[in-house]
């Protein structure tokens, strides 16, 4: 039994055109997932099926054993958070403390209890200083953590990021990849859509859609292997790995330089 | 941009700031009865002086709260005019002949093209329409020479004076409460009081959690709305649709340019919002508890007792 | 000619609504044919005041900005039409598919052209070649732009922008949101247009391998300030990019990695991955 399980599930959004086809997805608890995926590939489609935006059009998701249907939403999105692409438009509340609490007051949390876990989570994504601050004045960078704050205080075990990044410079990009880190150590499943592969790089394992399907899906050091799914599928493979694939098996040396850009790839 | 402050609202201290909104709102309603209830400019000019104490107590700028009635100056002007010119009761104080003449005309066309000249560098625009009215009369009644158009009397009776006195200070102190309430209360407690306040609507199906939260939304998303509507003007800017210069043929085209992708950004934006609440397990109508509560404390009995005082008051005083 | 900023400054007083990052006394030149120029800097190190003042969009606080000899300075000159300085220099915003509104791609094309008084007849043909040079036939002409996808979208937008005949073509951020596929075929779109027009370019961005790959100087703006102006291949052997916020192309980065992992004397300077393999056979290789 997997943690999510994803069966035979299709999307469409007129009945004709399928937006993704027959996707059978199994993922572990605590597992880091990159789902990648050239533009209208289905990957942000996908995410939206899993947190019950968008009913399927046939298929099913399982999350921790419990089938997702209407009655049981409710219940699954206590266990599984979204951080979307525009920071903007997912900060609720007037001030930072608010949109933290967003997620708490739908789930009736009581106020004391409330604040206890706001104190708690904003000091987690660096945020403490900023609580009666309102978003404008905020960078996108701050509300993304915001907005990662408002799901952890609702005890969800699954984030799912929507290419939340796309729209940070790499400066605040790389810092949000650290708090990702930092919440994979700590047992969160992530499920991190996105078009970079750089920020694919972080997860263990990558499932690369096109046009709807799934076209490989694999642990990232198998998958790297096969530069022809990157290439087929509108994608690019990183800076080293391609380097790497350049040069000859032949020779000692090189063989050497080819296994410490594997290397330099996967440790960043 | 940043910090852009929305409504009329100044971080401050002082009695007025330690209010609950609920009392706020209701004092300030009871209080414009009690003022509207006053029917003697006396009784008024005494309620005036009380509102003028309330805001020395709660140390409340006079000129930020002046400043509030500045958009209204207009309509109290109109009024002042309106009054005095029409109304034909009480004693007559001033009966005089004005005269449209040649000479006339033209001081009230000097005087006109002086006034809006000076009007336009944006100063003492409110003395200068006075000054402006003062000297349209002082014109039609010593230019008399020369081609006498036509004459006409200018009757002021003690009533009229009595009168728009009256209206004026009655509007003064009623935008002076409401200036109150706005310049101390933030927008989220003025919301969150209206929704609490509003609850009992419920009986006729009206759902103050729902109005609250719409309020609040709009409030969140009036900054981000300004910066993008400013990022759209400079970009249709960009492609020669300059919105200071221009026909008014090629304005309606440029407006047109501004509202289309306003209204597709505002539409994406709101799906994505009720994404994003969703997915927070956002349900439309089930209960939720609150981040942010209102508590009544002492102040607020005292401010309920005053204010019941004053409605009592002026009951009183119209009754007797 | 092209564009000149002389001691250029632009902020306000803090509170006051202000939608633009301050700039404080920028001098540059920019030429009006064949440049390829990138502006880098962290988010609010005010790269697109600096793009919006060449103009004339906003209005410096102090300095001046002189764009094809018209002299845009604090106090706005009755004689300046700003309005006919945004047709010399074309700048295409962040997301500029948002700036769509016409119901049809060619109406939205001819937007430009026809507020600055060209005849319809000749703005129709100006968006039938606009649309060809951003890598769209003339099919398109006829469809709603709101059914396109999102990187037809910013090619008609770019268009739009085309359709001005700019003399020099400024866009803030144009690769942002596209995948890989669609990133490299907007710089190829870039490359074809100076290729054939000789057009000066300017991007705004914050990728470092394309500006490392594409251009050919670059501008880095740190807290409102001009740092450095000169070739991308000077500004990445400097050491301190750190400081400003900048990263390293990926290129400099892996080589570089493998110079110290095996001591060995490597041209790390290499701006694509073939060249990168060559010079690692050349040291490593027999």
């Amino acid at each position: 039994m997997s943690y999510i399980e994803i069966e035979d599930l299709s999307f469409s959004y007129t009945g004709k055109r399928k937006i993704l086809e027959n996707i059978n997805l199994l993922i572990e608890q605590g597992e880091w997932v990159a789902v990648l995926g050239h533009n209208g590939s289905g990957k942000s489609t996908l995410a939206k099926l899993m947190i019950g935006l968008l009913d399927p059009m046939s298929g099913s998701i399982k999350i921790d054993s419990t089938l997702l249907e209407e009655e049981t939403t409710y219940e699954i999105r206590k266990k599984i958070g979204i951080v979307f692409q525009n920071p903007d438009n997912q900060f609720v509340g007037v001030t930072v403390k608010d949109d933290i609490a967003f997620g708490m007051e739908n789930l009736l949390v009581p106020r004391a209890e409330m604040l206890e876990k706001i104190d708690f989570f904003a000091r987690k994504v660096g945020m403490s200083d900023f609580l009666d601050k309102e978003p404008a004045s905020l960078s996108g960078g701050q509300k993304q953590r915001v907005a990662i704050a408002g799901i952890l205080a609702m005890q969800t075990k699954i984030i799912i990021f929507d290419e939340a990044t796309s729209m940070l410079d790499p400066y605040a990009r790389a810092e949000l990849m650290d708090y990702i880190r930092e919440l994979h150590d700590e047992g969160i499943t992530i499920i991190m859509i996105t078009h970079d592969i750089e920020e694919a790089m972080l997860a263990d394992r990558l499932v690369i859609l096109k046009e709807g399907k799934i076209h490989a899906d694999g642990a990232k050091k198998q998958l790297l292997g096969q530069p022809e799914v990157f290439e087929t599928s509108s994608l690019e493979l990183p800076m080293a790995i391609r380097i790497a694939g350049m040069l000859e098996n032949n020779d000692d040396k090189l063989k050497a330089v080819k296994e410490y850009l594997w290397e330099f790839s996967f440790d960043r | 941009m940043k910090n852009i402050v929305i409504g009329q609202y100044i971080p401050g201290e002082g009695f007025f700031y330690r209010l609950d909104p609920r009392t706020k709102i209701i004092s300030v309603i009871v209080l414009m009865v009690a003022v509207f209830l006053l029917d003697s400019i006396y009784h008024l000019l005494v309620a005036s002086g009380v509102a003028m104490i309330l805001l020395l107590v709660g140390k409340i700028s006079i000129g930020r709260v002046f400043r509030g009635l500045r958009p209204l100056l207009v309509l109290l002007v109109f009024t002042f005019v309106f009054q005095i010119l029409f109304n034909r009761q009480g004693a007559i104080l001033v009966n005089e002949t004005l005269t449209l003449s040649a000479t006339s005309i033209v001081g009230v066309l000097f005087l006109t093209v002086l006034w809006r000249m000076l009007a336009r560098r944006g100063k003492f625009r409110f003395l200068l329409l006075l000054m402006y009215l003062g000297g349209l009369y002082l014109a039609m009644r010593y230019l008399t020479f020369w081609w006498q158009i036509t004459t006409f009397p200018f009757v002021i009776y003690e009533d009229g004076v009595t009168m728009s006195i009256f209206v004026i200070v009655r509007l003064v102190v009623i935008i002076t409460l409401s200036t109150v309430l706005t310049l101390t209360t933030k927008p989220t407690d003025l919301t969150q009081g209206l929704e609490k306040l509003m609850r009992p609507l419920k009986v006729i199906g009206i759902r103050s959690e729902d109005f609250a939260l719409i309020i609040s939304i709009s409030l969140r998303f009036i900054p981000t709305i300004l910066d993008e509507a400013n990022k759209i003007m400079s970009a249709q800017a960009s492609r020669g649709a300059d919105f200071a210069e221009g026909k008014l043929k090629d304005k309606i085209k440029q407006v047109i340019s501004l509202l289309v992708p306003m209204f597709i950004i505002a539409f994406k934006r709101s799906e994505e919002l009720a994404d994003a609440m969703e997915s927070r397990n956002f349900v439309p109508g089930k209960p939720r508890s609150r981040i942010n509560e209102l508590v009544f404390n002492r102040l607020d009995v005292l401010t309920s007792v005053f204010v019941v005082m004053c409605l009592t008051g002026s009951i009183l005083i119209r009754v007797l | 000619m092209g564009i000149q900023f002389r001691q250029v400054s632009y902020h306000y007083p803090s509170g006051s609504i202000n939608f633009y990052p301050a700039i404080s006394d920028i001098s540059l030149s920019i030429a009006a044919k064949g440049e390829f120029i990138a502006i880098v800097g962290h988010t609010g190190s005010g790269k697109s005041t600096l793009a919006q003042h060449m103009n004339a969009l906003i209005f410096p606080t102090s300095g001046e900005v002189e764009i094809f000899g018209s002299v845009v300075s604090k106090r706005r000159d009755k004689k300046v039409k700003y309005n006919d300085l945004r047709q010399k220099v074309g700048l295409v915003f962040q997301f500029p598919e948002y700036q769509l509104f016409e119901e049809t791609v060619e109406k939205d094309i001819m937007f430009g052209p026809i507020n600055f008084k060209v005849p319809v007849e000749e703005a129709r043909e100006i968006a039938k070649k606009a649309i060809v040079m951003v890598g769209l036939d003339e099919s398109y002409l006829r469809r709603n732009p709101f059914n396109l996808s999102g990187g037809e979208k910013r090619r008609v937008a770019i268009a739009g922008i085309l359709a001005l005949d700019p003399e020099i073509l400024v866009l803030d951020e144009p690769t942002s949101g596209l995948d890989p596929q669609g990133k490299k075929q907007m710089m190829e779109l870039f490359k074809d247009i100076q290729d054939k027009t000789g057009k000066t370019i300017i991007l705004i961005t914050h990728d470092m391998d394309l500006v490392y790959e594409h251009t050919s100087r670059v501008i880095v703006l740190n807290d409102g300030l001009l740092v450095y102006d000169g070739s991308p291949d000077a500004l990445f052997k400097r050491d301190d990019l750190a400081k400003y916020h900048l990263n390293y192309p990926e290129t400099i980065r892996v080589l570089s990695a493998i110079k110290e992992r095996f001591g060995v004397d490597i041209d790390v300077y290499q701006k694509d991955a073939i060249s990168a393999a060559n010079v690692i056979r050349l040291v490593m290789g027999q």
